[in-house]
């Protein structure tokens, strides 16, 4: 008797509850099941929450959805979204509408990066490089600001985001930049006083921009000939042409590499002069004190 | 020839032993700065950091510790010439043939092929090579470290044809240099002043400037021989 009264009351509930689920259904209603769904699909409901867009419905993003189980959850991407979702779409795994969805509440970052040479790249010769906005910034359920140390594009991170492209030797080849971009910053008085946490280094984006990214050869770009004053003069008040054309990420020049390798040797010869001699002096104070008794050492 | 032998004579006055206390001091306090830059990207480096009070900070140590070594370098100019000044001034360090013949020597008595140490002056080739080094460390280190310092007002001193090679050139010799001095100090200066039995734990000369008799006549014979004449007998 009582089973039968659990069934009826379960009943009823779906009833009631079926038509509001059609509307907009929050974000518990779809971790009820991504949460402990395994996989790409898998959605980590107390990371999601901490994020900054934990307080926004799936839907916002996830506009169009597909398959039975999403049925009457489908709407309607706006325009921006819809032209990035089918720029997008021969590279996007799961949901091209949902990964284009950022335009939405981002149209101005959309409009610099449309204008960039990475959203060049991707929307105009839809080439299947090119950066979407996960790219750099993961995935959007996870995202911090950029000023929390776990942001992929904080300041002390940008730079392995960047080098995930620019530091490929295929990249650099079909773009024509430097292939020792990544490892030329990371070696210089820049690269490393951000690894160690210095405030005011610059990261690559402090020099390059962002979402409105150029081509170091295209004359808008702040590193391209004349601009490259006013960025480098960003920090270093007064600089010159003959001061900003110090870096340039291009591989060592020769008489770096051979000032270099002769301060190697000299410093590796002066080491190894010195590890002898005191060496060969330990020995010889032993033995001086084992067999030469009252002799040099009174 | 006066007679009486001192138990004890005076090697560094008071000006020479402030001079080493303010250069070891701001080497030490450059040495460790730099080592976390250095070496960024091993692992303790950003915590050895913040232990110096963070990037900024550790950078104003370095310049400020730069700048007092430099100074304490031209300080040591004018005090030899002022030494020289008030006569009795010798070219005690100054690098002689002598001290090739001498390190030769040595190593032949290293290999026990000869039976005694060399004659050695007031100053042996050792100690030659420890003082001479620090302006070596002042040129490449000091001057490179002071043009990184400054790096938009001496960029226009370098010409155009050299922009794309001098700072990759000034920041290597900066840091290898720097790491041979460290090195340097740490094996040869650490072991001849610090570890050598007969001075373990310490030369104590930097602080009092004076050194026993005996110890003089042991290493320094010749410089023992010039100041008391034939007290000595020669063996």
């Amino acid at each position: 008797m009582r089973n039968w009264l659990n069934a009826v009351l379960l009943l009823l509930s779906t009833v009631v509850l079926v038509p509001a689920a059609n509307a907009a259904p929050d974000a518990a209603t779809c971790l009820g099941c991504h949460g402990s769904m395994e996989g790409a699909v898998n959605v980590n409901q107390e990371k999601y929450s901490k994020s900054v867009h934990g307080s926004l419905d799936c839907s916002m993003c996830h506009v169009t959805l597909k398959g039975a189980q999403h049925q009457g959850f489908s709407g309607k991407a706006d325009k921006a979204t819809q032209s990035l979702a089918a720029a997008i779409g021969s590279k996007s795994k799961v949901d091209p509408v949902a990964q284009a969805a950022c335009a939405q509440c981002h149209p101005d970052s959309y409009e610099s990066y449309k204008a960039s040479v990475h959203g060049q790249n991707v929307m105009v010769k839809k080439s299947s490089d090119g950066p979407v906005c996960t790219s750099c910034h993961g995935t959007p359920h996870y995202i911090q600001t950029k000023t929390n140390k776990e942001s992929a594009v904080n300041r002390f991170n940008v730079v392995q985001a960047c080098g995930k492209c620019h530091e490929e030797k295929h990249m650099a080849e079909k773009y024509g930049f430097s292939p020792l971009v990544m490892e030329r910053y990371l070696e210089s008085f820049h690269g490393r006083k951000l690894k160690v946490g210095h405030a005011g280094a610059p990261s690559c984006a402090d020099c390059h921009g962002s979402h409105g990214i150029k081509s170091a050869k295209d004359p808008s770009s702040p590193v391209s000939g004349q601009n490259k004053i006013a960025t480098c003069g960003k920090c270093h008040k007064g600089a010159t042409p003959k001061f900003v054309a110090a870096i340039t990420h291009k591989p060592l020049h020769p008489i770096a590499h051979f000032a270099e390798l002769a301060l190697i040797v000299l410093t590796m010869g002066t080491f190894a002069f010195i590890c002898i001699h005191v060496l060969l002096d330990i020995f010889a104070d032993i033995r001086d004190r084992l067999f030469r008794k009252g002799g040099k050492h009174e | 020839m006066n007679n009486a032998i001192p138990n004890e004579i005076e090697r560094f006055d008071l000006s020479a032993r402030i001079q080493h206390i303010v250069l070891f001091t701001s080497f030490l306090l450059l040495a460790f700065t730099g080592w976390g830059l250095k070496y960024a990207y091993q692992d303790p480096a950003s915590a050895w950091i913040s232990f110096w009070g963070g990037a900024k900070m550790a950078g104003l140590i370095h310049r400020i510790a730069g700048i007092t070594m430099l100074l304490d370098f031209i300080y040591h100019q004018f005090y030899l010439v002022n030494q020289a000044r008030k006569g009795g001034f010798r070219l005690s360090l100054v690098p002689m043939p002598k001290d090739v013949i001498d390190a030769f020597h040595n190593f032949m008595y290293f290999f026990g092929l000869r039976k005694e140490k060399p004659y050695f002056a007031k100053f042996n080739y050792m100690q030659k090579f420890d003082y001479w080094a620090v302006y070596w460390g002042m040129v490449i280190i000091g001057a490179s470290g002071f043009f990184l310092t400054f790096p938009v007002t001496v960029s226009s001193i370098f010409p155009m044809w050299s922009v794309q090679w001098i700072w990759d050139v000034l920041f290597t010799m900066h840091s290898d240099e720097a790491l041979l001095a460290i090195v340097f100090i740490l094996i040869f200066h650490f072991y001849n002043e610090h570890l050598r039995p007969d001075v373990f734990p310490m030369n104590w000369m930097w602080l009092t400037g004076r050194m026993p008799i005996e110890q003089l006549k042991h290493h320094h014979p010749a410089e023992y021989d010039y100041l008391f004449g034939d007290k000595s007998k020669k063996k």
